[in-house]
């Protein structure tokens, strides 16, 4: 009696919140709404006597969500996630998509024949499913595991060093600004330098050039001619 | 069926005292280490009254308000983060009698809800819409990523010698010989995660001076007082967790073992409260190079070892 009302509660929660998803119209709001619907899955896992799938999935999607609401921020050049935008786009490639995968899934429960098998409450469903993970199939899930780690590895190698503002290592490059023949600008700072001193460069109150002792002649910028424009 | 249901009444109801009384003490330990560093004179009872005095204070201040902030998300924060708190201590064996849930996938439930730390405290800073408040949020999840791995891995380890994720076995397998020693790594990297996972002392990055207090930046009456309360109960949480695990839990000569466990808790939650006397705090960068290069490493040469010793064990 009390594990329906529990299961049904966390079904209704599971469905509410993923419908909440897409009405939302904050990047952040929908992905924790994404992850309120997980962990009503992952409830209803426990339920069903996956505990310990149930509680890796709340735990995995925990940080997942918060990344997922990161790299939203961070593509979507909405600095804040707060700003409200629209989520929803494509609407009808997506409700065709929506419909399409709604309707497979429904005929998988509806035509697949499920295992019938009431698990005993004494079954020690955690040690089995380590045994299964380490046991017979334990080439499979290794094999699986580190393809994933290389494939993460790869890919931080790929942004970490050369990012698209200049070698991660040095900081990043300011963009490049080409004073106007006839200002007035200091243009003894090299243009290629990093953030501070190019944005000096760049001040309506320049400093004088014997102030800054790093210029050598190596540093010195290609446009120095015109200095003397 | 009505017994069963006012055994669970019971239970939660030590969760809560517990929660509620390792919170006030952790209050007052705060008081009393900030007194006696300072070279004041500790008189008792202001300093037991002190942490309530203060807690009035903010419950009877009028609360600010931000510009067009997510005022759900906001009241969430500091109740996501006290639940997951209780969540954790839930799981905890308080003696070998009182274990308020007893999981087969205890200490992994509680893996999961410190995990949801870094989603309590970056709502928290994210909700009020308010710049600083805002990059301390998104300096937590940098954060949260980085000691998260660590944490999670010395805590498998100490489940390596009992051959179970439940922690009645955990503590039980440290009859003879606590974890503390038999991993050594083990307490030094958990103590320095649940640091920066409870934001406290050295590591309150997310609540620093140079983002001007960060994720507590908007917060006044209740509202701060909530959070400093759910703060305070997730270091109780990590304390307890960490007594259980690393320090034999209610395991012990003479005393009854609630006592012991107590003592054990006490002393982990004294030197996590310390903590904000005596060290500096740690810059972002330097403390998210040193989780990645150092204490990650360290983790898992601490994990490998306790397996080791658990398969030499087994033969």
């Amino acid at each position: 009696m009390i594990a329906d009302a529990v299961f049904w509660i966390l079904a209704v929660l599971a469905v509410f919140s993923a419908w909440r998803v897409f009405r939302t119209d904050s990047m952040v709001r929908a992905a924790y709404w994404l992850l309120v619907s997980f962990v009503g899955v992952g409830l209803i896992m426990v339920m069903l006597k996956a505990e310990f799938l149930g509680v890796i999935l709340i735990l995995m999607m925990g940080g997942e969500m918060t990344i997922m609401a990161v790299f939203m921020v961070m593509f979507m050049m909405n600095p804040a996630g707060l700003n409200p935008m629209i989520m929803v786009h494509q609407n009808r490639a997506a409700m065709a998509a929506g419909f399409g995968s709604f309707a497979l899934l429904s005929a998988v429960g509806l035509f697949a024949r499920f295992p019938a098998s009431v698990v005993a409450p004494t079954a020690r469903a955690t040690a089995e499913l380590g045994t299964e993970l380490l046991g017979d199939s334990m080439l499979v899930f290794q094999t699986a595991g580190v393809t994933l780690l290389a494939a993460m590895i790869g890919a931080v190698a790929l942004v970490s060093v050369r990012g698209r503002f200049g070698p991660a290592d040095e900081g990043s490059d300011a963009p490049e600004q080409q004073p106007a023949a006839d200002a007035d600008v200091d243009s003894s700072a090299p243009p290629s330098s990093t953030g501070p001193s190019s944005s000096a460069a760049s001040s309506p109150t320049p400093p004088a050039p014997s102030t800054t002792p790093e210029v050598t002649e190596g540093a010195m910028p290609a446009d120095h001619s015109h200095e003397g424009a | 069926m009505v017994g069963e249901a006012l055994s669970t009444a019971g239970l939660a109801l030590a969760v809560v005292a517990v929660m509620i009384g390792g919170t006030y003490v952790a209050a007052v330990l705060d008081v009393l280490f900030t007194r006696l560093t300072m070279r004041v004179a500790v008189r008792p009872l202001a300093a037991a009254a002190l942490p309530l005095r203060r807690a009035a204070q903010l419950a009877l201040q009028r609360r600010t308000l931000t510009e067009r902030p997510d005022a759900g998300t906001w009241a969430l924060a500091p109740a996501v983060l006290a639940a997951l708190a209780a969540v954790s201590l839930a799981v905890v064996p308080l003696t070998g009698t009182l274990i308020p849930v007893e999981a087969d996938t205890g200490i992994v439930v509680f893996a999961a809800a410190m995990a949801l730390v870094v989603v309590a405290v970056y709502l928290q800073g994210w909700s009020p819409n308010s710049p600083l408040s805002l990059v301390a949020a998104y300096r937590f999840v940098a954060e949260g990523l980085s000691y998260e791995i660590p944490f999670a891995v010395v805590l498998i380890g100490t489940a390596l010698p009992a051959r179970s994720l439940a922690l009645v076995p955990i503590v039980t397998s440290q009859e003879h010989l606590w974890n503390v020693i038999r991993q050594p790594l083990g307490l030094p990297v958990y103590l320095i995660t649940v640091l920066a996972l409870s934001f406290w002392g050295p590591l309150a990055l997310p609540e620093g001076q140079d983002v001007a207090g960060g994720t507590s930046l908007e917060l006044s009456g209740v509202p701060r007082l909530l959070w400093r309360v759910a703060q305070l109960n997730v270091l109780v949480a990590v304390s307890a967790m960490g007594a259980a695990v690393f320090l034999g839990g209610w395991l012990g000569p003479w005393l009854p073992g609630g006592v012991w466990m107590a003592l054990k808790t006490l002393f982990l939650l004294a030197l996590l409260v310390a903590s904000r006397q005596f060290f500096a705090r740690v810059r972002t960068e330097s403390f998210v190079v040193v989780a990645w290069t150092v204490l990650t490493p360290l983790a898992l040469v601490d994990v490998f070892l306790a397996g080791i010793q658990a398969m030499v064990a087994a033969r």
